[in-house]
């Protein structure tokens, strides 16, 4: 069957995008990476975040003593991997963890004694962090609440996105929070003091949890280059917190500063769950644990639909399929049936439908002129709206083809071009030429300079743009001084 | 020769006639090019983009109104 054969080519071949944070981590001097290498938590993760082949490339080399010539290496190459093999190179070369060599190929020492200490265990250098001594007093927290906590975390940010200035009072996350959201311009203060998702703040709310919490962790990793942290210190720690075991306490003793003040941020983000801000101990949540792995970083959202009917059947909902479940059914007549009780998913639907009715587990609604309109005016664009419902379309939608009906998708494009019916571009209209002759030879001058909007022979005129506008004048009056 | 500051409006011909309509209560347009383009005063554009919102507006039929 056609669609078996198409099925097993994408298992084979899986797609793979390089991380968000490896173009970070290839803008840092050889120097920090050569810190950072140091500690074999770090490294593992780095590992982690690689390609495939990157991993396999690396495989092969850690345990050689010595440097190998580099065309052994690609003599495993077939002609056709050429170029994902080269690709690898030079990622790991960016890195510096292979230095880009045409004659001998081999580690960076630092990360390949760091990496084979991951592996084997042993040393003493506590980069994967130190349990705490048990505490028989208290229990200590068990997965459960670290997963409500960090969902719960999670979710305050996110909702309170949703619903900043909507008239809706949300729990605030922490100043931090916010701090963090308007630096990264996911949300701004454009309409007076209050708060508000921008353009890019719901294309963020369309992301996987996943790639959301990179995402922001990224934007505080070039904050914390201006605070002055010690950006290897604060790498190391996420990386540390992402190879920890979740459900387990660990010591803050032997934390830095910096990443003793860092504890402090990433329990506002849910990253890390203390009992109180004073504690000695800390126990990584869900979010932190999967910072490097494939596995979802949130619990399985138990508020969609999709996994209800799950939990109803017996069965574990496991989070990566309840948390992607769709639940949005969009029919030809405009009307959008929502089978959720969460009320983050509620609020981001509230951005561009107009609420009809709320059930329990159901929210039926519309997609109405006024209600896409209001989301256009707030930055979201028409193919963001069709890209979210596609990505939540409920399973019995996906039996639909095309996904959404095609009556929708180009009505909702049909309302955004309705707002732009008028284009304006402010400038200088030039006109009154002396001679045709006259005309052109400024109008040429105009068209190398690329500032010529609108022009009219017949007319004798054209209309440049305000920043050309001194260089064409200064053009004019040097040739009628000049005449 | 001359140079004159405004602001060059780029519409489709139904909108520009609702604006030529409107430029005869309060005038507001320096030089009317051609089907899709108008120059107008720099100072002004917001007041007419307004003024074109709530012309448009008229037209549309509203299912919520009801």
């Amino acid at each position: 069957m056609p669609v078996q054969s198409l099925q097993n080519t994408d298992v084979i071949l899986p797609q793979h995008t390089p991380h968000p944070l490896l173009p970070f981590l290839q803008s840092q001097s050889q120097n920090t990476l050569t810190r950072l290498y140091q500690r074999p938590s770090s490294c593992l993760s780095i590992f982690r975040l690689l390609g495939p082949i990157e991993r396999q490339l690396i495989m092969n080399l850690l345990w050689l003593e010595s440097a190998i010539p580099a065309a052994t290496m690609s003599a495993w190459v077939m002609p056709e991997g050429k170029q994902a093999y080269d690709e690898a190179l030079a990622v790991m070369a960016g890195l510096h963890i292979a230095p880009n060599s045409t004659v001998k190929l081999a580690l960076n020492p630092t990360f390949k004694s760091s990496l084979r200490q991951a592996i084997t265990g042993g040393g003493n250098t506590g980069s994967f962090g130190t349990p705490a001594d048990k505490d028989y007093k208290r229990q200590s927290a068990n997965i459960e609440n670290l997963d409500a906590y960090a969902l719960e975390r999670w979710e305050t940010i996110l909702h309170y996105m949703v619903s900043s200035g909507q008239g809706q009072n949300p729990a605030k996350p922490s100043q931090g929070v916010l701090y963090l959201l308007q630096r990264s311009g996911l949300m701004n203060t454009a309409h007076g003091a209050i708060l508000q998702i921008t353009s890019s703040g719901f294309q963020f709310l369309l992301h996987s949890p996943h790639d959301q919490l990179w995402n922001l962790l990224l934007q505080y990793l070039h904050m914390a280059e201006e605070r002055q942290m010690d950006l290897v210190e604060v790498l190391s720690f996420l990386f540390m917190l992402s190879t920890m075991d979740l459900g387990r306490e660990y010591s803050t003793e032997p934390l830095s500063e910096t990443q003793k003040a860092m504890l402090e941020d990433l329990r506002d983000y849910g990253l890390v769950w203390q009992r109180k801000a004073s504690s000695k101990r800390f126990s990584p949540t869900r979010l932190a644990t999967t910072l490097t792995s494939s596995s979802p970083p949130l619990p399985s959202s138990h508020s969609t639909g999709g996994s209800r009917a799950a939990d109803a059947t017996g069965t574990v909902a496991l989070s990566s399929g309840a948390a992607q479940q769709g639940f949005i059914v969009l029919e030809t007549n405009y009307r959008i049936y929502a089978y959720t009780d969460n009320p983050l998913q509620t609020a981001v639907l509230n951005l561009f439908i107009t609420m009809k009715y709320r059930f329990p587990n159901l929210v039926v609604g519309m997609l109405t002129r006024e209600s896409v309109r209001k989301a256009l005016s707030n930055g979201i664009s028409a193919e963001q709206i069709i890209s979210y419902l596609t990505t939540h379309a409920h399973p019995q939608m996906r039996k639909n083809n095309p996904l959404l009906p095609v009556t929708v998708q180009d009505q909702i494009r049909l309302w955004e071009l309705e707002r732009n019916r008028l284009k304006s571009a402010e400038g200088y209209l030039y006109k009154d030429f002396a001679s045709q002759a006259d005309y052109e030879y400024v109008l040429a001058y105009a068209k190398q300079l690329d500032v010529v909007l609108w022009e009219s022979a017949i007319k004798r005129c054209f209309f440049g743009t305000l920043e050309g506008h001194s260089n064409v004048r200064g053009f004019i009056e040097r040739r009628t001084g000049a005449a | 020769m001359r140079a004159i500051k405004g602001v060059l409006l780029t519409c489709d011909s139904a909108v520009k006639q609702i604006l030529l309509t409107m430029n005869e209560k309060d005038p507001f347009v320096i030089e009317d090019l051609d089907d899709y383009h108008l120059v107008i005063k720099a100072d002004e554009e917001y007041r007419v983009r307004r003024e074109l919102e709530a012309e448009l507006e008229k037209n549309t039929y509203s299912l919520e109104a009801n």
